[in-house]
Protein backbone atom coordinates (compact mmCIF):
# COMPACT_ATOMS: atom_id res chain seq x y z
CA UNK A 1 0.00 0.00 0.00
CA UNK A 2 1.42 3.39 -0.95
CA UNK A 3 1.74 5.96 1.78
CA UNK A 4 -0.27 8.70 0.14
CA UNK A 5 -3.28 6.55 -0.71
CA UNK A 6 -3.64 6.01 3.00
CA UNK A 7 -3.42 9.64 4.09
CA UNK A 8 -6.00 11.33 6.25
CA UNK A 9 -9.04 10.47 4.14
CA UNK A 10 -11.11 9.10 7.02
CA UNK A 11 -9.94 11.73 9.49
CA UNK A 12 -10.98 14.78 7.51
CA UNK A 13 -14.27 13.16 6.48
CA UNK A 14 -15.41 12.49 10.01
CA UNK A 15 -14.42 15.98 11.17
CA UNK A 16 -11.98 14.62 13.73
CA UNK A 17 -10.47 17.16 16.10
CA UNK A 18 -6.70 17.45 15.83
CA UNK A 19 -5.77 18.32 19.41
CA UNK A 20 -7.25 18.69 22.86
CA UNK A 21 -8.42 22.21 23.47
CA UNK A 22 -10.40 21.76 26.64
CA UNK A 23 -9.31 24.48 29.04
CA UNK A 24 -10.92 22.78 32.04
CA UNK A 25 -8.83 19.67 31.49
CA UNK A 26 -5.64 21.71 31.66
CA UNK A 27 -6.86 23.25 34.92
CA UNK A 28 -7.68 19.84 36.40
CA UNK A 29 -4.28 18.53 35.31
CA UNK A 30 -2.47 21.39 36.98
CA UNK A 31 -4.47 21.10 40.19
CA UNK A 32 -3.78 17.35 40.28
CA UNK A 33 -0.09 18.05 39.77
CA UNK A 34 0.00 20.49 42.69
CA UNK A 35 -1.85 18.02 44.97
CA UNK A 36 0.55 15.24 43.95
CA UNK A 37 3.59 17.44 44.55
CA UNK A 38 2.33 18.43 48.00
CA UNK A 39 1.62 14.78 48.87
CA UNK A 40 5.08 13.80 47.63
CA UNK A 41 6.70 16.47 49.82
CA UNK A 42 4.80 15.12 52.84
CA UNK A 43 5.95 11.57 52.04
CA UNK A 44 9.58 12.61 51.54
CA UNK A 45 9.42 14.45 54.85
CA UNK A 46 8.10 11.28 56.47
CA UNK A 47 10.80 9.13 54.91
CA UNK A 48 13.54 11.51 56.03
CA UNK A 49 12.03 11.53 59.52
CA UNK A 50 12.25 7.73 59.50
CA UNK A 51 8.55 6.88 59.25
CA UNK A 52 8.24 3.38 57.74
CA UNK A 53 4.63 3.94 56.68
CA UNK A 54 5.58 7.07 54.74
CA UNK A 55 8.09 4.89 52.92
CA UNK A 56 5.32 2.35 52.24
CA UNK A 57 3.09 5.14 50.94
CA UNK A 58 5.80 6.22 48.54
CA UNK A 59 6.33 2.64 47.35
CA UNK A 60 2.58 2.19 46.82
CA UNK A 61 2.28 5.41 44.82
CA UNK A 62 5.36 4.82 42.68
CA UNK A 63 4.58 1.16 41.97
CA UNK A 64 0.97 2.07 41.17
CA UNK A 65 2.12 4.79 38.76
CA UNK A 66 4.73 2.57 37.11
CA UNK A 67 2.22 -0.21 36.52
CA UNK A 68 -0.41 2.23 35.23
CA UNK A 69 2.06 3.64 32.71
CA UNK A 70 3.16 0.15 31.76
CA UNK A 71 -0.48 -0.86 31.26
CA UNK A 72 -0.82 1.90 28.67
CA UNK A 73 2.15 0.82 26.62
CA UNK A 74 1.42 -2.90 27.07
CA UNK A 75 -2.10 -2.31 25.73
CA UNK A 76 -0.73 -0.43 22.70
CA UNK A 77 1.87 -3.15 22.14
CA UNK A 78 -0.67 -5.99 22.28
CA UNK A 79 -2.78 -4.19 19.67
CA UNK A 80 0.19 -3.71 17.32
CA UNK A 81 1.42 -7.26 17.88
CA UNK A 82 -2.01 -8.68 17.08
CA UNK A 83 -2.51 -6.39 14.08
CA UNK A 84 -5.71 -5.15 15.71
CA UNK A 85 -7.63 -2.40 13.97
CA UNK A 86 -10.60 -1.87 16.31
CA UNK A 87 -8.58 0.09 18.88
CA UNK A 88 -6.76 2.44 16.50
CA UNK A 89 -9.39 5.20 16.80
CA UNK A 90 -8.71 5.60 20.53
CA UNK A 91 -5.06 4.49 20.61
CA UNK A 92 -3.97 7.95 21.81
CA UNK A 93 -5.69 7.21 25.13
CA UNK A 94 -3.44 4.30 26.18
CA UNK A 95 -0.53 6.23 24.65
CA UNK A 96 -1.34 9.13 26.97
CA UNK A 97 -1.55 6.65 29.85
CA UNK A 98 2.01 5.58 28.99
CA UNK A 99 3.07 9.15 29.86
CA UNK A 100 2.61 8.12 33.51
CA UNK A 101 5.48 5.63 33.19
CA UNK A 102 8.41 8.10 33.52
CA UNK A 103 6.84 9.67 36.63
CA UNK A 104 6.48 6.29 38.32
CA UNK A 105 9.90 5.21 37.10
CA UNK A 106 11.67 8.20 38.64
CA UNK A 107 9.79 7.69 41.89
CA UNK A 108 10.55 4.00 42.19
CA UNK A 109 14.19 4.25 41.07
CA UNK A 110 14.83 6.96 43.65
CA UNK A 111 13.43 4.58 46.25
CA UNK A 112 15.46 1.61 45.02
CA UNK A 113 18.67 3.59 44.73
CA UNK A 114 18.47 6.04 47.63
CA UNK A 115 16.13 4.70 50.30
CA UNK A 116 15.81 0.95 50.65
CA UNK A 117 15.20 1.36 54.37
CA UNK A 118 11.70 -0.15 54.21
CA UNK A 119 12.95 -3.52 52.95
CA UNK A 120 13.81 -5.88 55.81
CA UNK A 121 16.78 -7.26 53.86
CA UNK A 122 18.38 -3.81 53.60
CA UNK A 123 19.36 -3.79 57.29
CA UNK A 124 21.14 -6.87 58.72
CA UNK A 125 18.60 -9.51 57.76
CA UNK A 126 19.61 -13.15 57.94
CA UNK A 127 18.12 -15.40 55.32
CA UNK A 128 17.16 -18.93 56.29
CA UNK A 129 17.75 -22.09 54.31
CA UNK A 130 21.06 -23.09 52.67
CA UNK A 131 21.75 -22.37 49.03
CA UNK A 132 18.62 -20.27 48.58
CA UNK A 133 19.72 -18.04 51.42
CA UNK A 134 23.08 -17.41 49.76
CA UNK A 135 21.42 -16.57 46.50
CA UNK A 136 18.90 -14.29 48.20
CA UNK A 137 21.63 -12.42 50.05
CA UNK A 138 23.40 -11.88 46.75
CA UNK A 139 20.26 -10.95 44.80
CA UNK A 140 19.00 -8.59 47.48
CA UNK A 141 22.20 -6.61 47.95
CA UNK A 142 21.68 -2.89 47.70
CA UNK A 143 23.89 -1.98 44.71
CA UNK A 144 22.62 -4.91 42.61
CA UNK A 145 19.03 -4.05 43.56
CA UNK A 146 19.49 -0.44 42.44
CA UNK A 147 21.19 -1.41 39.18
CA UNK A 148 18.38 -3.84 38.37
CA UNK A 149 15.71 -1.23 39.07
CA UNK A 150 17.42 1.23 36.73
CA UNK A 151 17.77 -1.47 34.06
CA UNK A 152 14.06 -2.48 34.15
CA UNK A 153 12.91 1.09 34.01
CA UNK A 154 15.29 1.97 31.17
CA UNK A 155 14.06 -0.96 29.07
CA UNK A 156 10.42 0.08 29.54
CA UNK A 157 10.97 3.77 28.89
CA UNK A 158 13.10 3.21 25.79
CA UNK A 159 10.49 0.90 24.27
CA UNK A 160 7.55 3.11 25.31
CA UNK A 161 9.17 6.23 23.89
CA UNK A 162 10.07 4.51 20.63
CA UNK A 163 6.56 3.11 20.09
CA UNK A 164 4.77 6.34 20.98
CA UNK A 165 7.21 8.44 18.94
CA UNK A 166 6.68 6.24 15.88
CA UNK A 167 2.93 6.51 16.26
CA UNK A 168 3.16 10.31 16.45
CA UNK A 169 5.61 10.58 13.58
CA UNK A 170 3.09 8.74 11.44
CA UNK A 171 0.66 11.65 11.97
CA UNK A 172 3.03 14.00 10.21
CA UNK A 173 4.61 11.73 7.61
CA UNK A 174 1.88 9.20 6.88
CA UNK A 175 2.89 5.84 5.54
CA UNK A 176 2.35 2.30 6.80
CA UNK A 177 6.05 1.68 7.49
CA UNK A 178 5.63 3.27 10.95
CA UNK A 179 2.94 0.72 11.76
CA UNK A 180 5.08 -2.21 10.72
CA UNK A 181 8.05 -0.82 12.64
CA UNK A 182 5.85 -0.52 15.72
CA UNK A 183 4.62 -4.08 15.26
CA UNK A 184 8.20 -5.35 15.47
CA UNK A 185 9.00 -3.07 18.40
CA UNK A 186 5.84 -4.20 20.21
CA UNK A 187 6.65 -7.88 19.92
CA UNK A 188 10.17 -7.27 21.24
CA UNK A 189 8.76 -5.12 24.04
CA UNK A 190 6.23 -7.73 25.15
CA UNK A 191 9.03 -10.30 25.48
CA UNK A 192 11.22 -7.88 27.41
CA UNK A 193 8.28 -6.75 29.54
CA UNK A 194 7.35 -10.30 30.56
CA UNK A 195 10.82 -10.94 31.95
CA UNK A 196 11.59 -7.53 33.45
CA UNK A 197 8.19 -6.99 35.02
CA UNK A 198 8.25 -10.43 36.66
CA UNK A 199 11.61 -9.65 38.23
CA UNK A 200 10.51 -6.13 39.16
CA UNK A 201 7.43 -7.39 41.02
CA UNK A 202 9.62 -9.90 42.91
CA UNK A 203 12.16 -7.18 43.69
CA UNK A 204 9.93 -4.31 44.69
CA UNK A 205 6.93 -5.97 46.30
CA UNK A 206 7.67 -9.60 47.17
CA UNK A 207 10.98 -8.74 48.86
CA UNK A 208 9.02 -6.77 51.47
CA UNK A 209 8.67 -10.21 53.06
CA UNK A 210 11.92 -11.79 51.89
CA UNK A 211 11.26 -15.23 53.42
CA UNK A 212 7.92 -15.55 51.65
CA UNK A 213 7.61 -16.53 48.02
CA UNK A 214 4.95 -17.24 45.45
CA UNK A 215 5.89 -18.25 41.93
CA UNK A 216 2.64 -16.85 40.50
CA UNK A 217 3.25 -13.43 42.07
CA UNK A 218 4.43 -11.79 38.84
CA UNK A 219 1.38 -13.00 36.96
CA UNK A 220 -0.83 -11.77 39.78
CA UNK A 221 0.75 -8.34 39.51
CA UNK A 222 0.35 -8.34 35.75
CA UNK A 223 -3.36 -9.14 36.11
CA UNK A 224 -3.83 -6.15 38.41
CA UNK A 225 -1.74 -3.96 36.13
CA UNK A 226 -3.77 -4.76 33.05
CA UNK A 227 -7.28 -4.68 34.53
CA UNK A 228 -6.62 -1.31 36.18
CA UNK A 229 -5.01 0.03 32.99
CA UNK A 230 -8.11 -0.98 31.04
CA UNK A 231 -10.27 0.75 33.65
CA UNK A 232 -8.33 3.99 33.11
CA UNK A 233 -8.68 3.69 29.32
CA UNK A 234 -12.44 3.11 29.76
CA UNK A 235 -12.73 6.24 31.91
CA UNK A 236 -10.77 8.32 29.38
CA UNK A 237 -12.88 6.95 26.53
CA UNK A 238 -16.16 7.76 28.28
CA UNK A 239 -14.90 11.25 29.15
CA UNK A 240 -13.60 12.11 25.66
CA UNK A 241 -16.69 10.62 23.99
CA UNK A 242 -18.73 13.38 25.56
CA UNK A 243 -16.31 15.90 24.04
CA UNK A 244 -13.82 15.91 21.19
CA UNK A 245 -14.05 12.18 20.34
CA UNK A 246 -17.85 12.04 20.11
CA UNK A 247 -17.74 11.01 16.45
CA UNK A 248 -14.78 8.67 16.89
CA UNK A 249 -15.42 6.35 19.84
CA UNK A 250 -18.64 4.47 19.21
CA UNK A 251 -20.73 2.17 21.37
CA UNK A 252 -18.99 -0.78 19.77
CA UNK A 253 -15.56 0.41 20.88
CA UNK A 254 -16.89 0.83 24.41
CA UNK A 255 -18.50 -2.60 24.23
CA UNK A 256 -15.20 -4.28 23.39
CA UNK A 257 -13.30 -2.31 26.04
CA UNK A 258 -15.97 -3.50 28.45
CA UNK A 259 -15.42 -7.10 27.37
CA UNK A 260 -11.68 -6.75 27.95
CA UNK A 261 -12.24 -5.17 31.37
CA UNK A 262 -14.64 -7.98 32.26
CA UNK A 263 -12.19 -10.61 31.03
CA UNK A 264 -9.17 -9.24 32.84
CA UNK A 265 -11.02 -8.71 36.12
CA UNK A 266 -11.94 -12.38 35.88
CA UNK A 267 -8.35 -13.22 35.00
CA UNK A 268 -7.23 -11.34 38.12
CA UNK A 269 -9.65 -13.41 40.18
CA UNK A 270 -8.38 -16.61 38.59
CA UNK A 271 -4.77 -15.77 39.46
CA UNK A 272 -5.72 -14.45 42.91
CA UNK A 273 -7.44 -17.73 43.70
CA UNK A 274 -4.65 -19.82 42.19
CA UNK A 275 -2.19 -18.19 44.56
CA UNK A 276 -4.52 -18.37 47.55
CA UNK A 277 -5.66 -21.96 47.06
CA UNK A 278 -2.22 -23.50 46.61
CA UNK A 279 -0.94 -21.81 49.75
CA UNK A 280 -4.10 -22.68 51.70
CA UNK A 281 -3.95 -26.30 50.53
CA UNK A 282 -0.25 -26.94 51.14
CA UNK A 283 -0.39 -25.21 54.51
CA UNK A 284 3.40 -24.67 54.73
CA UNK A 285 4.21 -22.17 57.48
CA UNK A 286 6.69 -20.16 55.40
CA UNK A 287 4.02 -19.63 52.73
CA UNK A 288 0.94 -19.08 54.87
CA UNK A 289 2.50 -16.14 56.75
CA UNK A 290 1.48 -13.89 53.85
CA UNK A 291 -2.20 -14.69 54.24
CA UNK A 292 -2.09 -14.84 58.02
CA UNK A 293 -0.89 -11.23 58.06
CA UNK A 294 -3.61 -10.20 55.60
CA UNK A 295 -6.58 -11.89 57.23
CA UNK A 296 -5.78 -10.98 60.81
CA UNK A 297 -8.21 -8.73 62.67
CA UNK A 298 -9.46 -5.71 60.77
CA UNK A 299 -7.50 -6.75 57.67
CA UNK A 300 -10.04 -9.49 56.97
CA UNK A 301 -12.89 -7.24 55.76
CA UNK A 302 -10.40 -5.49 53.44
CA UNK A 303 -9.19 -8.88 52.21
CA UNK A 304 -12.77 -9.75 51.27
CA UNK A 305 -13.46 -6.26 49.87
CA UNK A 306 -10.47 -6.67 47.55
CA UNK A 307 -12.17 -9.62 45.84
CA UNK A 308 -15.52 -7.85 45.75
CA UNK A 309 -14.16 -4.65 44.17
CA UNK A 310 -11.82 -6.32 41.70
CA UNK A 311 -14.02 -9.19 40.59
CA UNK A 312 -17.54 -9.56 42.03
CA UNK A 313 -18.69 -6.05 41.09
CA UNK A 314 -17.16 -5.87 37.58
CA UNK A 315 -18.18 -9.47 36.81
CA UNK A 316 -21.86 -9.15 37.63
CA UNK A 317 -22.14 -5.53 36.46
CA UNK A 318 -20.61 -6.21 33.05
CA UNK A 319 -21.95 -9.74 32.46
CA UNK A 320 -24.76 -8.63 30.17
CA UNK A 321 -24.46 -6.82 26.88
CA UNK A 322 -26.34 -3.63 27.77
CA UNK A 323 -24.15 -2.38 30.62
CA UNK A 324 -20.98 -2.68 28.52
CA UNK A 325 -22.51 -0.17 26.10
CA UNK A 326 -23.82 2.25 28.75
CA UNK A 327 -21.13 4.89 29.34
CA UNK A 328 -22.38 5.94 32.77
CA UNK A 329 -22.44 2.36 34.07
CA UNK A 330 -19.15 1.15 32.63
CA UNK A 331 -17.45 4.31 33.94
CA UNK A 332 -18.72 3.54 37.43
CA UNK A 333 -17.46 -0.02 37.19
CA UNK A 334 -14.07 1.34 36.08
CA UNK A 335 -13.94 3.56 39.17
CA UNK A 336 -14.74 0.55 41.37
CA UNK A 337 -11.93 -1.42 39.71
CA UNK A 338 -9.49 1.46 40.30
CA UNK A 339 -10.43 1.69 43.98
CA UNK A 340 -9.93 -2.08 44.05
CA UNK A 341 -6.52 -1.64 42.47
CA UNK A 342 -5.50 0.75 45.23
CA UNK A 343 -6.78 -1.68 47.87
CA UNK A 344 -4.94 -4.57 46.19
CA UNK A 345 -1.66 -2.61 46.30
CA UNK A 346 -2.41 -1.59 49.89
CA UNK A 347 -2.87 -5.22 50.93
CA UNK A 348 0.33 -6.22 49.16
CA UNK A 349 2.48 -3.45 50.63
CA UNK A 350 1.11 -2.13 53.93
CA UNK A 351 0.55 -5.19 56.24
CA UNK A 352 4.28 -5.80 56.93
CA UNK A 353 4.50 -2.20 58.15
CA UNK A 354 1.39 -2.34 60.32
CA UNK A 355 0.87 -5.90 61.54
CA UNK A 356 -1.75 -4.96 64.13
CA UNK A 357 -4.38 -3.52 61.85
CA UNK A 358 -4.93 -1.58 58.65
CA UNK A 359 -3.84 2.03 59.08
CA UNK A 360 -5.40 4.88 57.17
CA UNK A 361 -3.90 8.15 58.25
CA UNK A 362 -1.70 10.90 56.85
CA UNK A 363 0.84 8.61 55.12
CA UNK A 364 -1.76 6.42 53.45
CA UNK A 365 -3.78 9.44 52.33
CA UNK A 366 -0.64 11.15 51.04
CA UNK A 367 0.30 7.99 49.15
CA UNK A 368 -3.14 7.74 47.54
CA UNK A 369 -3.14 11.46 46.62
CA UNK A 370 0.35 11.23 45.15
CA UNK A 371 -0.76 8.23 43.07
CA UNK A 372 -3.99 9.70 41.73
CA UNK A 373 -2.67 13.24 41.39
CA UNK A 374 0.44 12.38 39.41
CA UNK A 375 -1.52 9.98 37.20
CA UNK A 376 -4.09 12.64 36.30
CA UNK A 377 -1.37 15.25 35.77
CA UNK A 378 0.70 13.00 33.49
CA UNK A 379 -2.28 11.66 31.51
CA UNK A 380 -3.59 15.16 30.86
CA UNK A 381 -0.16 16.22 29.56
CA UNK A 382 0.05 13.04 27.52
CA UNK A 383 -3.30 13.79 25.88
CA UNK A 384 -2.17 17.28 24.93
CA UNK A 385 1.18 16.10 23.53
CA UNK A 386 -0.28 14.77 20.28
CA UNK A 387 -3.37 14.70 18.08
CA UNK A 388 -6.22 12.79 19.71
CA UNK A 389 -6.65 10.52 16.71
CA UNK A 390 -3.79 8.88 14.80
CA UNK A 391 -5.11 10.31 11.54
CA UNK A 392 -2.60 8.62 9.20
CA UNK A 393 -2.72 5.13 10.63
CA UNK A 394 -3.63 2.79 7.77
CA UNK A 395 -6.05 0.92 10.04
CA UNK A 396 -7.94 4.02 11.17
CA UNK A 397 -10.68 3.76 8.54
CA UNK A 398 -11.40 0.20 9.58
CA UNK A 399 -11.51 1.25 13.22
CA UNK A 400 -13.94 4.11 12.59
CA UNK A 401 -16.37 1.70 10.89
CA UNK A 402 -16.03 -0.90 13.56
CA UNK A 403 -19.03 -3.10 14.38
CA UNK A 404 -19.18 -5.72 17.08
CA UNK B 1 -47.11 -24.92 3.81
CA UNK B 2 -45.84 -22.91 0.92
CA UNK B 3 -45.37 -19.20 1.39
CA UNK B 4 -45.68 -16.68 -1.38
CA UNK B 5 -42.54 -14.59 -1.36
CA UNK B 6 -40.35 -12.24 -3.28
CA UNK B 7 -36.64 -12.89 -3.50
CA UNK B 8 -34.04 -10.26 -4.26
CA UNK B 9 -30.42 -11.22 -4.73
CA UNK B 10 -27.57 -8.78 -4.29
CA UNK B 11 -23.87 -8.73 -5.10
CA UNK B 12 -22.72 -6.55 -2.19
CA UNK B 13 -23.33 -6.84 1.55
CA UNK B 14 -23.93 -3.09 1.87
CA UNK B 15 -26.83 -3.39 -0.59
CA UNK B 16 -28.52 -6.28 1.20
CA UNK B 17 -28.19 -4.50 4.57
CA UNK B 18 -29.64 -1.28 3.15
CA UNK B 19 -32.47 -3.14 1.38
CA UNK B 20 -33.29 -5.07 4.56
CA UNK B 21 -33.40 -1.86 6.55
CA UNK B 22 -35.65 -0.20 3.97
CA UNK B 23 -37.97 -3.23 3.90
CA UNK B 24 -38.31 -3.22 7.67
CA UNK B 25 -39.05 0.50 7.70
CA UNK B 26 -41.75 -0.04 5.06
CA UNK B 27 -43.34 -2.63 7.33
CA UNK B 28 -42.70 -5.59 5.03
CA UNK B 29 -42.43 -9.09 6.48
CA UNK B 30 -38.80 -10.21 6.24
CA UNK B 31 -38.80 -14.01 6.00
CA UNK B 32 -35.03 -14.31 6.14
CA UNK B 33 -31.76 -13.03 4.76
CA UNK B 34 -29.21 -15.48 3.34
CA UNK B 35 -25.53 -14.55 3.20
CA UNK B 36 -22.40 -16.55 2.38
CA UNK B 37 -20.73 -15.28 5.57
CA UNK B 38 -21.75 -13.48 8.77
CA UNK B 39 -22.61 -9.86 7.93
CA UNK B 40 -22.19 -7.38 10.79
CA UNK B 41 -25.17 -5.16 11.47
CA UNK B 42 -27.62 -7.42 9.64
CA UNK B 43 -29.33 -8.47 12.87
CA UNK B 44 -30.06 -4.81 13.60
CA UNK B 45 -31.26 -4.21 10.03
CA UNK B 46 -33.65 -7.20 10.29
CA UNK B 47 -34.87 -6.00 13.68
CA UNK B 48 -34.05 -9.34 15.30
CA UNK B 49 -34.56 -9.73 19.03
CA UNK B 50 -31.34 -10.24 21.03
CA UNK B 51 -30.45 -13.92 21.29
CA UNK B 52 -31.70 -15.80 24.35
CA UNK B 53 -28.73 -18.18 24.23
CA UNK B 54 -26.79 -16.22 26.93
CA UNK B 55 -29.57 -17.11 29.37
CA UNK B 56 -29.20 -20.82 28.59
CA UNK B 57 -25.44 -20.43 29.07
CA UNK B 58 -25.80 -18.54 32.37
CA UNK B 59 -28.51 -20.70 33.95
CA UNK B 60 -27.00 -24.04 32.93
CA UNK B 61 -23.58 -22.82 34.09
CA UNK B 62 -25.12 -21.92 37.42
CA UNK B 63 -26.87 -25.29 37.61
CA UNK B 64 -23.63 -27.14 36.79
CA UNK B 65 -21.70 -25.22 39.44
CA UNK B 66 -24.44 -25.76 42.03
CA UNK B 67 -24.72 -29.49 41.32
CA UNK B 68 -20.99 -29.94 41.52
CA UNK B 69 -20.63 -28.09 44.82
CA UNK B 70 -23.43 -30.23 46.24
CA UNK B 71 -21.84 -33.45 44.93
CA UNK B 72 -18.42 -32.57 46.31
CA UNK B 73 -19.94 -31.69 49.65
CA UNK B 74 -21.89 -34.95 49.69
CA UNK B 75 -18.90 -37.04 48.59
CA UNK B 76 -16.27 -35.55 50.89
CA UNK B 77 -18.29 -34.56 53.95
CA UNK B 78 -21.28 -36.93 54.06
CA UNK B 79 -20.70 -40.17 52.18
CA UNK B 80 -16.98 -40.79 52.67
CA UNK B 81 -15.18 -38.20 54.80
CA UNK B 82 -11.40 -38.33 54.34
CA UNK B 83 -9.00 -36.32 56.45
CA UNK B 84 -6.79 -34.27 54.11
CA UNK B 85 -4.13 -32.30 55.95
CA UNK B 86 -6.43 -31.76 58.93
CA UNK B 87 -8.77 -29.59 56.89
CA UNK B 88 -12.52 -29.52 57.54
CA UNK B 89 -14.62 -32.11 55.65
CA UNK B 90 -16.44 -29.37 53.83
CA UNK B 91 -13.43 -27.45 52.45
CA UNK B 92 -14.94 -25.08 49.92
CA UNK B 93 -11.70 -23.65 48.44
CA UNK B 94 -10.67 -27.17 47.44
CA UNK B 95 -13.94 -27.61 45.52
CA UNK B 96 -13.52 -24.47 43.43
CA UNK B 97 -11.33 -25.77 40.55
CA UNK B 98 -13.64 -28.72 39.78
CA UNK B 99 -16.72 -26.56 40.24
CA UNK B 100 -15.28 -24.10 37.77
CA UNK B 101 -14.56 -26.83 35.20
CA UNK B 102 -18.01 -28.38 35.51
CA UNK B 103 -19.62 -24.96 35.23
CA UNK B 104 -17.72 -24.31 31.99
CA UNK B 105 -18.63 -27.77 30.70
CA UNK B 106 -22.34 -27.36 31.44
CA UNK B 107 -22.46 -23.80 30.11
CA UNK B 108 -20.50 -24.60 26.96
CA UNK B 109 -22.16 -27.87 25.97
CA UNK B 110 -25.65 -26.66 26.82
CA UNK B 111 -25.18 -23.53 24.72
CA UNK B 112 -24.13 -25.57 21.70
CA UNK B 113 -27.00 -28.04 22.15
CA UNK B 114 -29.51 -25.22 22.65
CA UNK B 115 -28.23 -23.49 19.54
CA UNK B 116 -28.53 -26.64 17.41
CA UNK B 117 -32.01 -27.25 18.83
CA UNK B 118 -33.29 -23.72 18.23
CA UNK B 119 -31.71 -23.47 14.78
CA UNK B 120 -33.24 -26.85 13.86
CA UNK B 121 -29.87 -28.24 12.80
CA UNK B 122 -30.10 -32.02 12.70
CA UNK B 123 -27.84 -34.37 10.77
CA UNK B 124 -30.66 -35.58 8.49
CA UNK B 125 -31.91 -32.08 7.83
CA UNK B 126 -31.61 -31.01 4.16
CA UNK B 127 -31.00 -27.34 3.55
CA UNK B 128 -33.41 -25.82 1.03
CA UNK B 129 -31.71 -22.77 -0.30
CA UNK B 130 -33.81 -20.06 -1.90
CA UNK B 131 -31.01 -19.45 -4.37
CA UNK B 132 -27.99 -21.68 -5.06
CA UNK B 133 -25.52 -18.78 -5.08
CA UNK B 134 -26.03 -17.86 -1.39
CA UNK B 135 -23.29 -20.33 -0.55
CA UNK B 136 -21.02 -18.63 -3.06
CA UNK B 137 -21.09 -14.86 -3.56
CA UNK B 138 -24.70 -13.70 -3.43
CA UNK B 139 -26.78 -12.11 -0.69
CA UNK B 140 -30.49 -12.90 -0.74
CA UNK B 141 -33.33 -11.03 0.94
CA UNK B 142 -36.59 -12.95 1.17
CA UNK B 143 -39.80 -10.96 1.69
CA UNK B 144 -43.30 -12.34 2.22
CA UNK B 145 -46.21 -11.26 0.02
CA UNK B 146 -48.88 -11.25 2.69
CA UNK B 147 -49.91 -7.70 3.21
CA UNK B 148 -52.46 -6.69 0.59
CA UNK B 149 -51.90 -3.05 1.43
CA UNK B 150 -48.43 -3.18 -0.08
CA UNK B 151 -48.56 -4.02 -3.78
CA UNK B 152 -46.02 -6.42 -5.26
CA UNK B 153 -44.86 -3.70 -7.63
CA UNK B 154 -43.67 -1.47 -4.82
CA UNK B 155 -41.74 -4.37 -3.24
CA UNK B 156 -39.89 -5.12 -6.47
CA UNK B 157 -39.25 -1.42 -6.86
CA UNK B 158 -37.69 -1.30 -3.40
CA UNK B 159 -35.43 -4.24 -4.24
CA UNK B 160 -34.43 -2.72 -7.58
CA UNK B 161 -33.65 0.57 -5.89
CA UNK B 162 -30.99 -1.21 -3.83
CA UNK B 163 -29.31 -2.73 -6.88
CA UNK B 164 -30.91 -6.16 -6.75
CA UNK B 165 -29.42 -8.31 -9.50
CA UNK B 166 -32.38 -10.65 -9.65
CA UNK B 167 -35.96 -10.43 -8.42
CA UNK B 168 -38.24 -13.48 -8.34
CA UNK B 169 -41.78 -13.89 -7.08
CA UNK B 170 -42.67 -17.48 -6.31
CA UNK B 171 -43.83 -19.98 -3.68
CA UNK B 172 -41.24 -21.06 -1.13
CA UNK B 173 -41.59 -24.54 0.31
CA UNK B 174 -39.85 -24.08 3.59
CA UNK B 175 -38.72 -21.02 5.42
CA UNK B 176 -37.08 -21.67 8.78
Amino acid sequence: MAGDSVRPLAATDAGIPSTMTQGEAVGVGRLAGIVAAAAAVVLVGGIVAGQPRAWAGWLLASFGLTTAGLAGIVFVATQYAAGASWSVAFRRLPEALAAVLPVGAVAIVSLAALATSGYPWASHHEFHGGAAAQFKALWLSRPFFAVRAIAYVLVWIVFARAIVANSRRQDAQGGPEYSSRNTRLSIAFLWAFAVTFSLASFDWIMSLEPEWYSTIFAMYNFAGLFSSGLAIVVLLAVWLRSGPLATVIGDDHLHDLGKLLFAFCTFWMYIWFSQYMLIWYAHIPEETTYYVARTRGAYEPLFVANVILNWVVPFFALLRRGPKRRPSLIARVAVVVLVGRWLDLYLMIVPPFAPDGPPFAVWEVAGALALVGSAVWAIERGLRAAALVPACDPRLGESLHYHV
Amino acid sequence: MAIRGILGSFAREEDVVAATEAARERGLTILDVYTPYAVHGLDRAMGLEPSRLPWVCFLLGLAGAGLKVWFEYWASAVSWPVNVGGKPWNSLPAFVPITFEVMVLFAGVSTVVAFLWVAGLRPWRRARLPHPAVTDDRFVLLLAVTNAAIPVGSITQLLALHHALEIQERDFEEVP
